[in-house]
């Protein structure tokens, strides 16, 4: 005991002395108890809370004293070609205050992002998943933080996994679990085009997570673009998701992710897309002809919600038409679900994860180790394309 | 001496639940809560026992309470809600394809290569590793339990499909706005007109070209370039590698070899076995020309040939350009519309998505004197003029590429009051009224919130 108190009188000592380094040490204390208090309540924002300046919400900044040391990495959630998501806790915190605190941190290496030519889709991630963070149905970026070698995202942890693995368990959904579901993708899917111009192009079950409360979370915002009202061309998503303007690169928008919530729909009712081919230019001949066949025990409201999203024509296509989201949440499919109420998490959700204990990880894979050899970020890289990372 | 972990993390759950719900009757939201959690609770773990003892038939009943019960209010409503998941498993086979060859390669159409890393064959099974999501490429495999599951189900599945997680894709980043794009010309290899005609005959199948306009199709077939194969035995493609080009056979032959390990291994064997062989008017590679996928299958010259290569580059550029172009285009004429002038630049884009071009051979009648108006017409190329009946020596106007007519056709369908013929041949983009509300709703709600006057003023001789 006596040691301790020696210490910490000295530590008190020492911060009244007032040298850089104890102030940037209760600056990072001090941030990092505003991160575990966040995490206490994750409270989702007002839509009017979520469009102001990231630096000065709650979450999204972009800290300049966070350090990797400040988390304790506890297990792989995830990999992917450069990036690598850590369940973590906070670390050093004085009487294992706050261990219980968890979060979920993307750690991306510079050098692979450049190799990859990924710097402006990580870049587009950042700032987006910053301008939108507090939605209730979008992952919480809490903040970001870089180092020489590396950049940071800290997440709100999502305890239940993704939906993709209680889809393909289920094998497919009932009626009322896939409008739970649906309903709450249409708040997130009008929150990003009309509040923020943003096109998320890679919408499957894959990446879509469910919370300690069984809402969703939509994760993985790599193609996620601000486009406001141009058009855009660059080739992305998931095969069996992608819209026919994407394939025929005729110029794509918000309207792609209206065509893929369609065949989300159709996934979640029947278990797997509306266009399959085990060769993937088959997937996208009959994608371009849009012709989806329903089985016979489909209800008529969910063809109907489904023939619209998926209609070839942008034009026509629902969710893209006059009234844009708004003329979906109309759709007779949905008309169990009050919206208001679903926004503020009122509705209780088909599937609540049991957990142990807030850091439980038994709905997330295995993962091997980290690989040990590392290509160095080099002086030159780091010359030229540091600025790129500034915001982060 | 702590509490259980479960018990506080329960009670926390319970904690939200009261902060979220105030009730006057705590006692019974803690029981509803409690039980609600042990329903869900009971509902996954049966599921889950379904699984391991009975494979295949564990889908009908999803764990967890109506969703739509906020407060239990409708559980009887439930069963009748089932019934897309109790439909019967034949009764659904594939969603699209009337039918599934047995054979994975058995479709292949003579000499076409369909680069499809997708196969059984290949461990992993997703679309290689060229794609990018950073949380959720590389993990092709489900958990464990649901792997089991996913097997299990296989056969019920008619068409074999990938259970797997899918990876994302993507191609390389175009944007026709940055400066080192601006004065690109799509490159073009002189050909004769008795080649041009068989390689539009070679891609004529292939979906990707069939929806090109005639300047894009000139584009596409003039930037095929002439490649020689020397001898036999030279691999064109190799099955596993970065896909890049796309090829249509001039003359010679290929033959086509899939290695069951998705690549090509050492040894005489390496290749794998022969699927088919590509002669003179086939093509192959295609999905090079969407993103950089590895390639399905191995290519090899079996005697001295001739070959057509597209990059990927080159084609979505040629696309792209001529869309972005004809957008823009679309747009600058949109905003010299005064009825249209209140438009916001998203509208002006959503209404330039809808516009269609359409032709006409000179002397045509593209309005007749007297048709209800339900078009709005720009002029894209050639010469138009509006004439009223018995006087069609005296043009009332004539029309200039980027003039316009008949745009009053979108307030309401008074019937036209003068005819409009092309002088030369001409190309025009067209709008429907019912195109225009379906997109932005009334033009009249449109034009009000901008000048309600506007109404009065008519730009249009039509009138």
């Amino acid at each position: 005991m006596a040691p301790a108190v020696v210490q910490n009188i000295a530590s008190r000592f020492h911060r009244m002395s007032q040298s850089a380094a104890d102030k940037d040490y209760s600056a990072r204390e001090e941030e990092k108890q505003k991160l575990a208090d966040w995490e206490a309540n994750k409270k989702p924002l007002e839509p009017e809370e979520i469009h102001v300046d990231p630096q000065k919400k709650p979450v999204g900044h972009s800290s300049k004293v966070l350090r990797k040391e400040d988390f304790e990495l506890i297990k792989t959630l995830g990999t992917g070609t450069f990036a690598r998501v850590w369940l973590t806790k906070l670390a050093n915190r004085k009487n294992g205050e706050n261990n219980n605190k968890v979060f979920a941190l993307k750690i991306l290496r510079k050098v692979d992002v450049i190799r990859l030519k990924q710097v402006e889709h990580v870049r587009n991630e950042r700032n987006v998943l910053a301008a939108v963070a507090g939605h209730p149905f979008i992952t919480t970026m809490v903040a970001s933080f870089q180092d020489t070698e590396t950049l940071y995202m800290l997440l709100d942890y999502c305890p239940g996994g993704e939906v993709f693995s209680y889809l393909r368990r289920a094998r497919r959904f009932n009626e009322p679990t896939s409008q739970f579901y649906a309903a709450e993708i249409v708040l997130i899917l009008e929150f990003l085009h009309e509040q923020e111009g943003v096109a998320y192009r890679d919408l499957k079950p894959e990446n879509i997570l469910i919370d300690a409360e069984g809402h969703l979370k939509l994760v993985d915002f790599g193609f996620a673009k601000k486009i406001d009202n141009r058009e855009t061309y660059t080739l992305c998503g998931t095969p069996e998701y992608l819209a026919p303007e994407v394939i025929r690169n005729t110029g794509h928008g918000t309207a792609v992710d209206w065509w893929a919530f369609g065949i989300l729909i159709y996934e979640f009712l029947v278990g797997q897309p509306p266009f399959w081919d085990q060769n993937p230019m088959k997937i996208y001949e009959q994608i371009v002809e849009g012709k989806v066949r329903y089985p016979s025990a489909m209800s008529k409201d969910a063809r109907d919600i489904i023939g619209g999203l998926c209609t070839v024509d942008v034009t026509k296509r629902l969710g893209n038409i006059k009234g844009g989201a708004g003329t979906v949440k109309k759709h007779p499919w949905f008309k169990n679900i009050n919206w208001d109420e679903l926004y503020h998490r009122k509705m209780q959700g088909p599937i609540v994860p049991h957990l142990k204990a807030p850091d439980d990880t038994r709905n997330f894979d295995e993962y091997d180790a980290e690989p040990q050899q590392k290509e160095p970020y080099t002086k030159e890289m780091q010359e030229k394309y540091d600025r790129m990372f500034a915001d982060f | 001496m702590s509490l259980p972990s479960d018990y506080t993390n329960e009670i926390a759950a319970l904690n939200r639940e009261i902060l979220k719900r105030p009730s006057g009757d705590i006692l019974q939201t803690c029981f509803n809560f409690f039980a609600r959690r042990l329903e869900s609770q009971r509902a996954e773990f049966l599921l889950s026992q379904r699984h391991s003892s009975q494979p295949g038939m564990a889908e009908s009943n999803f764990p967890g309470n109506n969703p739509f019960g906020a407060t239990s209010t409708a559980p009887n409503q439930q069963p009748a809600m089932h019934s897309v998941a109790e439909e019967e498993e034949h009764d659904f086979q594939s969603p699209t394809a009337s039918s599934f060859p047995p054979n994975v390669r058995g479709d292949a159409s003579p000499g076409t290569v369909h680069a499809s890393p997708n196969s059984n064959s290949t461990p992993g099974g997703t679309f290689g590793n060229f794609g990018f999501g950073p949380a959720s490429s590389n993990r092709t495999n489900p958990p464990a339990s649901v792997t089991a599951g996913a097997m299990a189900q296989q056969d019920s599945f008619p068409n074999n499909y990938n259970m797997n997680r899918r990876t994302s894709v993507s191609a390389e980043s175009l944007a026709p706005a940055s400066a080192d794009d601006a004065n690109w010309k799509a490159p073009s290899f002189p050909k004769t007109q008795d080649q041009i005609n068989r390689l539009r005959e070679a891609v004529s199948h292939n979906f990707l070209f069939s929806h090109l306009d005639d300047e894009q199709s000139a584009q596409v077939l003039g930037a095929l370039q002439e490649r020689k194969v020397p001898a036999k035995d030279v691999r064109v493609i190799v099955q596993g590698d970065a896909g890049d080009y796309f090829y249509v056979v001039e003359s010679g032959n290929f033959d086509i070899y899939l290695s069951k390990t998705g690549k090509v291994e050492s040894g005489p064997e390496g290749l794998g076995e022969k699927v088919a062989s590509s002669g003179p008017g086939t093509s192959f590679g295609e999905l090079a020309l969407m993103y950089n996928a590895p390639r399905a299958a191995t290519v090899v010259s079996t005697e001295p040939s001739i070959l057509w290569q597209l990059d990927r580059i080159t084609f979505r550029r040629i696309l792209m350009d001529s869309a972005f172009q004809r957008r823009r285009m679309y747009e600058s004429f949109l905003e010299e519309v005064p009825l249209l002038s209140s438009l916001t630049p998203y509208e002006r884009s959503k209404i330039a998505d809808a516009l269609e071009t359409v032709k006409y051979p000179a002397g045509s009648l593209i309005i007749r004197e007297g048709d209800p108006g339900d078009k709005f017409y720009i002029l894209e190329s050639g010469e138009a003029e509006a004439v009223k009946r018995g006087r069609e020596d005296k043009p009332l106007k004539t029309y200039k590429p980027g003039d316009y007519f008949g745009e009053l056709a979108l307030l309401d369908d008074k019937p036209r009051a003068a005819s409009v013929r092309g002088k030369t041949e001409v190309k025009v983009a067209t709008l429907g009224k019912d195109g225009f509300q379906r997109l932005l709703g009334p033009v009249e709600s449109i034009m009000r919130r901008d000048d309600p006057r506007k109404l009065e003023r008519s730009p249009d001789p039509l009138r």
